[in-house]
């Protein structure tokens, strides 16, 4: 089944075309990645995705994009978030709250949760999910600042988890960790595809090729290439893929 | 070599307009305490319960204004916080909307708006229709006063926040009420609370937009909302135009209780800024 749809996806900031009719079908309980240059619209792409990309006043989008078939702009936008859960390039769990607030903030003002002990146990189950919960089990009351980077990036991925979303979006995970926080991500990846369908935005072709199923390569706003991973990186039938792969292109 | 002397008299000169800058406040501090401390011990705590004594007949004390700038205060603050934390919000919030941006620069135009025009404005419409001065019309005064600076602060206390938090909390699907209500301004509490406590600094201690609002009361203590209050400032700006000694006296303690409640509240602002960052 067809997880997500993208039809023709066109994107402007003030004049300037950034996504120049994006059509993507992106299939259900895989890891897709879309790679690319910076600056080629990856980053737009996803934050169109589940239409985070409104927040900024200057941006217009024409084209459709379908989640299992509906247009996530016919759908009330706190329903599309509450299905496409988001994890940003920059760690960014709230800083004032405890580490257990931070994964029950979404549960609790969306309603999802019908008692505390529910809510106990979904702050657990996202934590374990996101292979937290065994760092964390002993000072959920502490304050998320008080975590490394990796371990807020998890949080953070346990935050979107605890909302069960069918979609995650990942906006270069791992682009502010170390090696070892990173592979570690990575790692969880594996395991969260499962269960979800995981969209990657990454900038490291190498990365591309470890995490996902499927890859997208997008160069100046444009589509250029889409198919399994390993088909791509062994057959790119793109000149410009080709390049990007073998580091010809930056 | 001239390089060199050039360079020292620069330094010089700065050293000397730094100084000429804060000098008067040294002596300001120091005049009060000099001249308000005498007052103070002689009195002891009686200077800060008893009423004002009768011209040329000993101290007493400002009891009554203290009381009155106690209450001032906490009206105004009552009657302006709210409505200059939710003008904040609305500012930080759509800075692009037409009215986000009027809103914005008449702020920053109120707080440079002379104070005395305030009292006269409230005088207008509050003073002469009930027929007396009051306790409701000095404190509307002062939160007319207080509002654009908490309504400033906790605009660019809102606005301080990188934008990942707020992509990051929309993201959850969570309303723009809960995100901002919830979880911004639970991240700018530390700016916002100092913005409030700026303001109340600023309106203890103003004198201009009571004068024709607040009327004075230094020998009973709180009548009622509706009846002329005391204040401190206020209390310090009549007894020094009066030709007695004695209240000149007053003055200066009243001066050194005004300065006294003033660096109480600022002093903790000005240590705990920097705890503001994130």
């Amino acid at each position: 089944m067809i997880a997500l749809e993208t039809v023709n996806l066109r994107v402007w900031y003030d004049n300037k075309e950034v996504l120049k009719g994006v059509s993507l079908k992106i299939p259900e309980n895989v890891c897709f990645a879309i790679m690319g240059p910076s600056g080629c619209g990856k980053s737009t792409f996803l934050r169109t995705l589940n239409r985070i990309i409104e927040l900024n006043e200057n941006a217009r989008v024409e084209g459709d994009v379908l989640l299992f078939g509906k247009s996530v702009f016919k759908m009330d936008v706190v329903e599309v978030r509450r299905q496409i859960g988001m994890v940003f390039q920059i760690p960014n769990p709230f800083p004032h709250m405890s580490i257990y607030d931070n994964v029950a903030l979404g549960v609790k003002f969306n309603r999802l949760a019908r008692s505390k002990r529910e809510l106990d146990e979904i702050v657990e189950w996202a934590l374990k999910k996101s292979a937290l919960w065994d760092e964390v089990k002993d000072r959920l009351r502490e304050k998320a600042s008080c975590l490394s980077g990796g371990q807020m990036q998890r949080l953070c991925i346990a935050r979107a988890l605890a909302m069960k979303p069918k979609v995650l979006l990942m906006d270069e995970p791992t682009a502010n960790l170390d090696p070892v926080s990173a592979n570690k991500i990575e790692e969880l990846i594996d395991e969260l595809k499962r269960e979800l369908t995981i969209v990657i935005v990454t900038h490291s072709p190498a990365q591309a090729s470890r995490v996902s199923d499927y890859v997208a390569f997008l160069y100046m706003g444009e589509l250029i290439e889409v198919g399994r991973t390993e088909e791509v990186f062994e057959n790119p039938k793109n000149e410009l893929t080709e390049r990007y792969l073998t580091g010809r292109m930056g | 070599m001239l390089r060199k002397i050039k360079e020292k008299l620069f330094l010089l000169g700065i050293t000397i307009a730094t100084v000429l800058t804060i000098l008067p406040l040294f002596h300001i501090i120091l005049s009060v305490i000099l001249n308000g401390l005498p007052v103070l011990l002689e009195r002891g705590l009686a200077f800060l319960t008893d009423t004002v004594a009768p011209p040329g007949d000993g101290l007493g004390g400002i009891g009554p204004a203290i009381v009155g700038t106690f209450v001032l205060t906490f009206l105004a603050s009552l009657m302006g916080l709210p409505i200059a934390i939710l003008t904040g919000v609305f500012s930080a919030e759509y800075p692009n909307s037409l009215i986000g941006r009027a809103t914005k620069t008449l702020l920053m135009i109120m707080m440079e708006f002379p104070t005395i025009l305030v009292g006269l404005f409230v005088m207008d419409i509050m003073v002469i229709p009930m027929g007396r001065y009051s306790a409701v019309a000095g404190a509307l005064a002062l939160a007319i006063v207080m509002m654009p600076y908490v309504a400033v602060y906790t605009e660019q206390a809102l606005r301080e926040i990188p934008r990942i938090y707020r992509e990051g909390a929309f993201a959850l699907g969570l309303s723009r009420a809960i995100v901002v209500f919830r979880i911004l301004m639970g991240m700018a509490r530390k700016g916002i609370l100092t913005g409030v406590l700026i303001g109340i600094a600023k309106v203890a201690g103003e004198t201009a937009p009571l004068l024709f609002t607040a009327g004075g009361s230094y020998r009973v203590y709180f009548a009622g909302l509706d009846r002329p209050i005391g204040a401190i400032p206020l209390l310090i700006y009549d007894l020094v135009q009066q030709p007695y000694e004695n209240y000149h006296q007053i003055a200066w303690g009243a001066s050194l209780v005004l300065m006294l409640i003033f660096l109480a509240i600022f002093l903790p602002i000005r240590l705990s800024i920097k705890e503001v960052k994130m």
